[in-house]
């Protein structure tokens, strides 16, 4: 029953994370949801200070500067990686000066160590409701608003152009990554908080290229990483937020690695079999372009001796990426 | 300068500037488009054209000047409402192989701005989506994936799902840039028709390429280096 609750709540943080970071990346607003991580921390080191509820004060602090961010992108004329990157600086700034400042009673509370390095006993029952909370109002939102929400996921200018208030959709998402930013950020850490949000999504994009999947995957493997992050932890001793972004780390290279051996053996399966998804088409040097419908690649792979060729390309390549990893 | 009612499109000394760059991409820019006319857009590569449609439509803001689309200022929090009466086809509009919407769920998202999950699509959809699938050939593709289909074909696609959110005004952006002669013939017509059927609607479309439209164009802008070298009404 002890475990129950931190089990719970990794579980939890980690679905959530994997599922609103799968439209962080699709809405193409990583660098503003990176700020708010950041906007978060800064939020917490001011509250620990001045002795406010750092729960509370850290969601009000990340809902206001989502809120700042998702005006000030919309309204100013200079590029919003820049407008990201200066507030980046500036609040992580102010959690460090604010650290720095404050008295040595804070510097030596358990709850400093919670907001860098995170905590398996930040996590209560309170925490877990408000992310269920969070989870279950984000997923209404998404029913209720999944025309817009599809078309933004299709094509973003597009649907600017039709008049869907993308701006508007871009910044609720923004609000609901902040409050969850906030109430998991003693789990994992402050520094750490964001590795939830993205390596759990970047695997997914290497493991599928089909949307739906990714949606799916992305969830999952958030909380398998923080289910596992939390045993590690608890096994060896380790703060848990650096054993999940660690984990997280690790699955995003092995599927990274399955993604190019998976691009490896359809090529090559391809070649041996002229019905196969791609074709064979010129002979140079030993060497053979591929066209490959699946991945999207045009690469170059060792001629098996039998191999049937023919000659010039389909048209499509002309639209692929051309990716010579083997070359 | 208050907007004149029954302009679909004016620009008043608009120059837009990207972000980054030197000089502005296009210059101290004037124009009116009233509605009901077919208006084409030509010029070289590079000249702006896409710049200009853009700003029409309001995703560009003018660093000077201003732009009105239906009479309302593009600077305007409105534009999103005024943006419901309009349909756009980009010119870079293909998606890759791995993109899972069927064709006709994008068709469907053309009519996404002004519903939640619980509103029924309109009673003319489904006739409609019929009428356009068919003349331009796409009807036997609907269901399947957009990504799989070839450049022309996703191009039809999107041009159905300009045409069923029944806009008054429709943007095309080189619109038979993947196309074939017969195909460019038929959407051509679609437009042509179009217009002449929904009273009042205007079409403005960007080519470089396509000589046939400017039979039946009304206004054709020719603009150059960022700037409209000239202007020249038909009707």
């Amino acid at each position: 029953m002890l475990l129950m609750i931190p089990l719970l709540g990794a579980l939890l943080s980690g679905f959530i994370c994997g599922m609103l970071g799968y439209y962080v990346q699709r809405y193409g607003v990583t660098t503003l949801s990176f700020t708010i991580a950041h906007s978060a921390l800064a939020g917490a080191a001011i509250s620990l200070v001045l002795g406010f509820n750092t729960t509370l004060f850290t969601l009000f602090f990340a809902v206001a500067s989502a809120l700042l961010i998702g005006y000030l992108t919309s309204k100013s004329p200079i590029r919003r990686e820049l407008i990201c990157m200066g507030l980046f600086s500036l609040l992580n700034a102010v959690a460090i000066l604010m650290l720095y400042m404050s008295s040595t009673n804070v510097l030596s509370t358990v709850q400093l160590s919670t907001i860098l390095w995170g905590s398996v006993l930040a996590i209560t029952c309170e925490k877990i409701i408000a992310i269920v909370t969070i989870a279950a109002t984000f997923l209404v939102y998404a029913v209720i608003f999944k025309p817009q929400i599809d078309a933004i996921l299709f094509d973003q200018k597009l649907a600017e152009a039709e008049g869907v208030n993308v701006k508007l959709h871009s910044t609720i998402l923004l609000l609901f990554v902040g409050s969850a930013i906030a109430i998991i950020l003693r789990i994992t850490g402050g520094f750490l908080v964001f590795s939830l949000l993205y390596n759990p999504v970047a695997s997914a994009l290497l493991l599928s290229k089909r949307a739906n999947i990714q949606q799916l995957i992305s969830p999952i493997l958030g909380s398998s990483v923080a289910i596992a992050g939390l045993f590690a932890s608890f096994m060896y001793n380790l703060p848990v937020g650096a054993s999940i972004a660690l984990l997280s780390s690790v699955t995003l290279l092995l599927s990274y690695v399955s993604r190019v051996t998976i691009n490896y053996m359809l090529a090559q399966r391809s070649v041996r079999s002229k019905e196969g998804i791609g074709e064979a088409f010129t002979v140079h040097l030993n060497r053979v372009l591929i066209y490959q419908n699946v991945s999207d690649t045009v690469r170059f792979i060792t001629v098996p001796a039998e191999l049937p060729t023919g000659t010039g390309l389909p048209s499509e390549t002309q639209r692929s990426p051309i990716n010579l990893l083997d070359s | 300068m208050q907007p004149i009612r029954g302009e679909a499109v004016r620009l008043e000394n608009v120059w837009i500037t990207y972000s980054g760059a030197g000089k502005p991409a296009i210059r101290n820019i004037n124009l009116s488009i009233p509605f009901g006319v077919l208006t084409l857009i030509r010029g070289p590569n590079g000249a702006g054209k896409t710049t200009l449609i853009e700003t029409c439509l309001g995703l560009l803001k003018p660093i000077k000047g201003n732009a009105y689309l239906l009479g309302v200022n593009t600077k305007d929090e409105r534009i999103f409402e005024v943006r419901r009466k309009c349909s756009y086809v980009p010119q870079d509009f293909m998606k890759p192989p791995y993109e899972h919407y069927t064709a006709k769920k994008v068709i469907e998202m053309g009519l996404s701005s002004n519903r939640v999950i619980t509103d029924p699509l309109p009673d003319y959809f489904q006739y409609e989506l019929e009428f356009y699938a068919k003349e331009l050939d796409v009807l036997s593709l609907l269901e399947k994936p957009i990504g799989i289909l070839s450049g022309g074909q996703q191009q039809k696609v999107f041009i159905v799902r300009a045409l069923i959110r029944r806009p008054k005004l429709l943007f095309l952006d080189e619109p038979f840039s993947s196309l074939d002669k017969e195909s460019r013939e038929k959407v051509t017509e679609i437009v042509v028709n179009y217009i002449k059927k929904h009273r009042g609607s205007s079409a403005i479309i960007v080519s470089h390429s396509f000589s046939k439209i400017e039979e039946y164009a009304d206004i054709i802008v020719t603009i150059n280096d960022g700037v409209i070298t000239d202007i020249r009404f038909q009707r």
